[in-house]
């Protein structure tokens, strides 16, 4: 049978589907703090080379770039409770919001590494030569300049990591992309039903995208 | 103030400081000249350990540092008795003409910002760049930028100010300015040590010239002896040719 789309239905579900949309941006949000506090801490040891974890960052960069979120969501929240008894507990939202973070942070970790290498290394050296340890110049001079040009792939990340957290569904958090599953599976308009998803998440990267223009204007004020 | 003891330098198997020994006395302005690539601005980093020697000692303000026996805290405690004045400035990008020379009063000895920007304004204003205090690097010529450069040296409480070819980098027409700097300070009778071009500058300010060649220190003595009445042939060659530009 062939039906009609039908834009009405996607007007009625907009609504249904907004009441879903904070559990989504909390997600994405708690996912790309921890990301972010993650990332800098790995890019940092790798950086400053502190022997013996710079391998172990490395090897966790490694396993989390090279293995597919899905997997790594489905490992954390379906597989670890089997040995680890503290993860039984664990509700699907945290799983995610884990996940998530564990797995955008390992790229993040390269591009804020990428971004802290490319600062001239006279920046460095002007540090020491006023007294400054590197702890200090680091701090001060280097990370401010390298989250400018980090930024606009940072930015890149938090986009990616907002639309990877239509993957929680498949844990069962009850997002956008699950109530949209369910609507479409009780009313069969498929099409209407992830249409109307995929417009929710293209306005709320647009919105973003914006902010990421404004942001890199402020950073650009030396410049 | 300074004692330098056998320092030597290789990168790999090139020697570029060879077993180099010099003092400089509080007050005194030295300069170093030489050709180009003996090891001139190498031996003046070695002084800041932004190059690590490869053996030999060096002694700023009481703190000495081996370059076989050291740790970080010895060199940071070496590092604040001098400062540094850099071929490309190497000013804070991220930083205003203000916060750059705030900088180190801040964050390394922990005054106040506000008393630090005080200070930092006062050195502006006497290398004349009142206007400037809120500019970027960026919105600052070479000249400019250089004077920022020597002002956050000034305010990092060094005993010692070194500076690495300040000039070389800088358009001709914005050499003066800087040199007028430096005089300024040679007047107060800051100790400074300068490798320079500035045949005419070393003539005119250095107390000392130390005439350097292939890593070794050839001769050293006062402007007159060294630019009238040079006695190594080596010095005479490079006088000779210096002084014709």
């Amino acid at each position: 049978m062939q039906s009609s789309f039908d834009l009405q239905y996607i007007i009625e579900l907009m609504p249904i589907l907004l009441k879903y949309l904070g559990v989504t941006m909390e997600m994405a949000l708690w996912g790309f703090l921890f990301a972010l506090i993650l990332s800098l801490s790995l890019a940092l040891i790798r950086v400053f080379k502190i022997t013996f974890i710079q391998h172990l960052a490395a090897l966790f960069i490694s396993f989390f770039r090279g293995t597919p979120l899905l997997v790594q969501l489905f490992i954390l929240y379906y597989g670890l409770p089997q040995f680890m008894p503290i993860f039984i507990g664990m509700d699907a939202f945290t799983a995610a919001i884990i996940g998530l973070s564990l797995h955008f942070s390992a790229y993040m970790a390269e591009s804020i590494r990428a971004a802290i290498l490319g600062i001239d290394k006279s920046q460095m050296e002007a540090c020491l030569s006023i007294g400054m340890t590197r702890l200090q110049a680091m701090k001060r001079i280097i990370l401010p300049q390298a989250a400018r040009v980090a930024t606009p792939s940072l930015m890149n990340y938090f986009i990616d990591m907002i639309k990877s957290t239509s993957l929680a569904f498949t844990l069962g958090v009850a997002e956008i992309m699950a109530k949209a599953q369910m609507e479409a599976s009780s009313s069969f308009k498929f099409f209407e039903s992830f249409l109307a998803v995929a417009l929710v998440y293209w306005v709320i990267v647009l919105f973003f995208t914006r902010i990421q223009h404004l942001l890199e204007h402020r950073l650009n004020k030396a410049y | 103030m300074i004692k330098v003891t056998n320092l030597s330098k290789s990168f790999d198997d090139l020697k570029v400081l060879k077993e180099i020994s010099f003092d400089v006395n509080k007050g005194e302005i030295v300069v170093i000249i030489g050709p180009s690539g003996t090891g001139k601005s190498t031996l003046l980093r070695c002084l800041n350990y932004l190059e690590t020697p490869t053996s030999g000692s060096v002694e700023i303000g009481g703190i000495c540092v081996d370059a076989k026996k050291n740790n970080n805290r010895q060199i940071n405690q070496l590092r604040k008795q001098s400062s540094f004045v850099f071929q490309n400035y190497s000013l804070f990008a991220n930083k205003t003409a203000i916060e750059n020379v705030a900088e180190s009063l801040v964050t390394v000895w922990k005054t106040s910002r506000n008393e630090a920007h005080e200070t930092a304004k006062i050195i502006l204003i006497k290398v004349g760049l009142e206007d400037k205090l809120d500019f970027y690097p960026s919105q600052l010529s070479g000249g400019q930028q250089q004077r920022v450069g020597i002002a956050r040296a000034m305010a990092a409480k060094g005993e010692v100010i070194l500076f690495d070819e300040p000039t070389s980098a800088l358009d001709p027409e914005w050499v003066e300015e800087v040199l007028t700097v430096m005089k300024q300070l040679a007047e107060e009778k800051q100790t400074m040590v300068v490798v320079t071009h500035e045949m005419q500058f070393a003539r005119e300010v250095a107390d000392r010239i130390i005439f350097m060649e292939e890593g070794y220190i050839v001769e050293q003595g006062t402007p007159e002896q060294i630019f009238e009445n040079p006695q190594q042939k080596r010095t005479q060659a490079f006088v000779k040719r210096a002084l014709k530009q």
